[in-house]
């Protein structure tokens, strides 16, 4: 009996003790802060980064090594990830701090994950993220810091920066997010495919027609001409499409319900394509790494994505992802990169491009004494002269003294990716960074039911508009 | 001492006001707010409410004429199907054979069991391979048996049975197991007695294991039917944002779908009720259909 008693007062015990636990999250953290600054005598991390800001000397003689979580977009098959992966030990080793890296591949659902960790109070402490308007509910919310607040106890902090190419928070005008490297849109080719479909890689002046006419080629030899999941990624053919109906000037510029033509003309012609059988059998069903397999596999000719695409067709062309050694350069030669067809207003040579990306520092590792050193030390690092190049590559980037490119150091890829961006007549942003959250979702996860007819693409616009117009 | 302690029902009280609180913090107070919020305009997650829908019934009226939820609703009893059918039928058939073998018994179980152990994002990320339109290893077996073209086993029509093959496949074991212990509780001497009686395996099987185990396979049959309307990761993980044409949504996932994909918190909320009157509903009448009977019952 008395084993029983015993038994049920120390299970009544936990209980009680868990309930306590959970709801002293907020005075164990205080423990962790107050214990933090003590032991934090070991390593002067101020004096180790490469970075110039001057901090306060109390702060850095204080400052040792601390963990900072850290969330990026250089995961998977970004182009960057091995690069940033480099960057983070050299940082660590220099300066003895340590990170939690919690990056992961750049599409909807990190995007969400990243919005729902500030929502609930588990942000990371540096955040490399968009500056549109992905990141406006942090920004409203007051969760990270702006660049000035930052340079008012760290001067230099981004001073190597042309301010004028940060981007300006949509939310306050303010700049928020330190650059790294910009990007662009464009279409890749397997020219393996093009050759045995009779076809000649596109050039600077390649018209819609003239993408209609290779894609039937394509298709007659027997391969798939695009490789796009439209039932998970959509978004190049999204942003194209409806750059196609407008121009560089007006493209930025979200239409009302009643100047939704051109947004409407876009969806119906991803419909049109659709309809000849360009995309995959399985566009509807396959996730985006099935199509990027099938364009790497010399089975589809032509993909439209990102500059990060680079590293990872690269990727692809090793037989160890992780050993630029096993590269298979004859394989690499295959593919190239062009312009994405032009139509109307638009020449094939105004890409999607900009730098819609940036570092921040959150307000909770700002308001920690024994992190904000390190979280400034950090981005510093990151964004610093002579590490912003090994990312930005063939890509822009904000640096006012950026230094000479050395090709030498690149890639067949990096090398027809850097003649083709000498070709571009524009760089304008995407208007999806502008069109955020659930009004993309008629669009973007309705793309399936716009292109099979279930829902008309004027349906589905206008669905999309009016849940922008009414946030 | 002795039977005053049970006369003396203070000390219960002292020791279940713990379990109390614990299930009032965890459980009644979210549900509380769940219902709550389903009335309200909430765009964020965890974020406050911009004031009650217009009507306040709004997302309830919603859901009434939303197609997809109706989709969702067809393909959860579809699953609570599957599962009644292909988990707890196909376990009942396993048991019994591996009950009637003399050896190997132990090896059997374990390898059914197995699945169970293996992480269900983990079974998702393996069928998305089987099932692979490009070189998955279903399409290539076929590919060997002279079938010239691919077989989008995530297509349209199809992706529901191959959602359902791997969650069926997962849990079989689960109930196989519980219907083996069932099996091994009945005495040897009720077979033996129908041995000599000259009954068949299926005779003994149809007269003595079916009716002296009908209570564990009510069991099952309860278990399983809530365990399916609880399925998320696996079918989320093969077929996420209800892949394709939206045609694979479960009331989880779509309940997923409009809270973390489509930020429709408020609208997430009345679906999470919805479930939980489905759940409450349905336990109701499976408990009915396969309540469970003494044995002089049997």
């Amino acid at each position: 009996m008395k084993r029983k008693r015993l038994l049920s007062t120390i299970l009544a015990g936990v209980m009680v003790l868990s309930l306590a636990a959970c709801g002293s999250t907020g005075s164990a953290d205080k423990g962790t802060e107050a214990a933090a600054p003590a032991a934090q005598t070991e390593t002067p991390a101020k004096e180790e980064t490469p970075a110039k800001e001057e901090a306060p000397a109390a702060e850095s003689t204080e400052a040792g090594p601390v963990e900072l979580t850290v969330c990026t977009t250089f995961a998977g098959e970004d182009g960057n990830a091995q690069n940033f992966k480099a960057s983070v030990d050299a940082w660590c080793a220099q300066t003895g701090n340590s990170v939690a890296d919690t990056s992961a591949t750049s599409d909807e659902t990190f995007k969400t994950r990243v919005i729902t960790d500030f929502e609930t109070g588990s942000e990371p402490d540096v955040l490399f993220f968009f500056n549109g308007a992905d990141a406006n509910s942090f920004i409203e919310a007051g969760l990270v810091m702006s660049i000035d607040e930052i340079r008012a106890s760290y001067p230099d902090f981004a001073s190597n920066m042309n301010d004028d190419l940060i981007a300006d928070s949509l939310v306050d005008g303010k700049k928020y997010a330190v650059p790294v490297n910009g990007y662009w849109e464009a279409m890749f080719v397997n020219e393996e495919v093009l050759q045995a479909a009779g076809v000649a890689t596109p050039g600077a002046d390649y018209t819609m027609e003239q993408f209609k006419a290779d894609c039937d080629k394509i298709k007659a030899a027997g391969y798939t001409p695009i490789a796009a999941a439209l039932g998970n990624i959509p978004h190049y053919w999204w942003e194209y499409a409806i750059f196609n109906n407008q121009s560089p000037a007006n493209h930025l510029e979200i239409p009302t319900v009643d100047t939704a033509d051109s947004w409407i003309a876009g969806m119906n012609d991803i419909k049109a394509l659709y309809e000849a059988g360009y995309f995959p059998e399985n566009t509807l069903s396959a996730t985006d790494d099935e199509t990027f397999a099938m364009f790497t596999e010399g089975k589809a000719a032509f993909l439209i994505d990102g500059s990060w695409k680079v590293g990872g067709i690269v990727n692809a062309c090793q037989s160890d992802p992780e050993d630029p050694s096993t590269l298979d350069q004859n394989k690499l030669d295959h593919f190239n990169v062009t312009y994405v067809p032009g139509q109307g207003s638009r020449k094939a040579t105004d890409l999607i491009g900009g730098l819609s990306m940036g570092y921040y520092i959150t307000k909770a590792a700002w308001d920690d004494p024994a992190k904000r050193d390190a979280a400034v030390s950090f981005v510093s690092y990151m964004t610093s002269d002579e590490v912003v190049p090994l990312f930005a590559q063939h890509t822009a980037s904000a640096l006012k003294n950026a230094p000479a490119v050395d090709t030498t150091k690149f890639n067949s890829l990096q090398v027809k990716a850097m003649a083709m961006m000498s070709d571009v007549t524009s760089l304008t942003g995407a208007v999806q960074d502008l069109f955020m959250g659930d009004c993309r979702i008629s669009t973007f996860d309705g793309m399936p039911e716009i292109v099979t007819g279930a829902v008309s693409a004027e349906d589905a616009v206008l669905e999309g508009l009016n849940t922008y117009y009414a946030q | 001492m002795g039977a005053n302690i049970y006369r003396n029902k203070k000390p219960a009280i002292v020791f279940l006001v713990p379990a109390f609180l614990f299930m009032a913090v965890y459980l009644y107070y979210p549900f509380l707010q769940n219902v709550f919020n389903s009335f309200q305009e909430i765009k964020i997650l965890g974020g406050r409410g911009s004031g009650l829908t217009d009507p306040w019934y709004g997302n309830y009226v919603k859901m009434a004429t939303d197609p997809i939820i109706r989709t969702a609703l067809k393909n959860t009893l579809l699953m609570i199907a599957a599962t009644l059918v292909g988990q707890v039928g196909i376990a009942i058939v396993l048991a019994i054979m591996v009950d009637n073998i003399r050896i190997g018994k132990t090896f059997y179980r374990t390898v059914f069991f197995f699945p169970i152990v293996v992480s269900a994002t983990a079974l998702g990320l393996l069928f998305n391979l089987i099932f692979l339109y490009d070189k998955g290893m279903l399409n290539q077996i076929l590919e060997k048996f002279g079938k010239t073209t691919l077989t989008d086993w995530k297509g349209e029509g199809i992706a529901l049975l191959t959602m359902m093959i791997p969650v069926v496949w997962q849990y079989v074991g689960f109930y196989f197991v519980i219907l083996v212990t069932g099996l091994n509780n009945i005495d040897d001497s009720l077979y033996e007695a129908a041995y000599i009686d000259g009954a068949s395996t299926w005779q003994k099987i149809r007269y003595i294991s079916l009716p002296l185990i009908r209570n564990v396979i009510c069991t099952c049959c309860v278990l399983g039917v809530t365990g399916a309307l609880k399925v998320f990761d696996l079918p989320w993980t093969m077929f996420p944002k209800g892949m394709p044409l939206k045609s694979t949504f479960l009331t989880g996932t779509y309940m997923y779908y409009q809270t973390m994909e489509a930020k429709n918190v408020d609208y997430g909320s009345a679906i999470a009720v919805f479930i939980v009157v489905l759940g409450i509903v349905l336990s109701q009448v499976v408990n009915r259909i396969f309540r469970q009977k003494e044995d002089w019952e049997a």
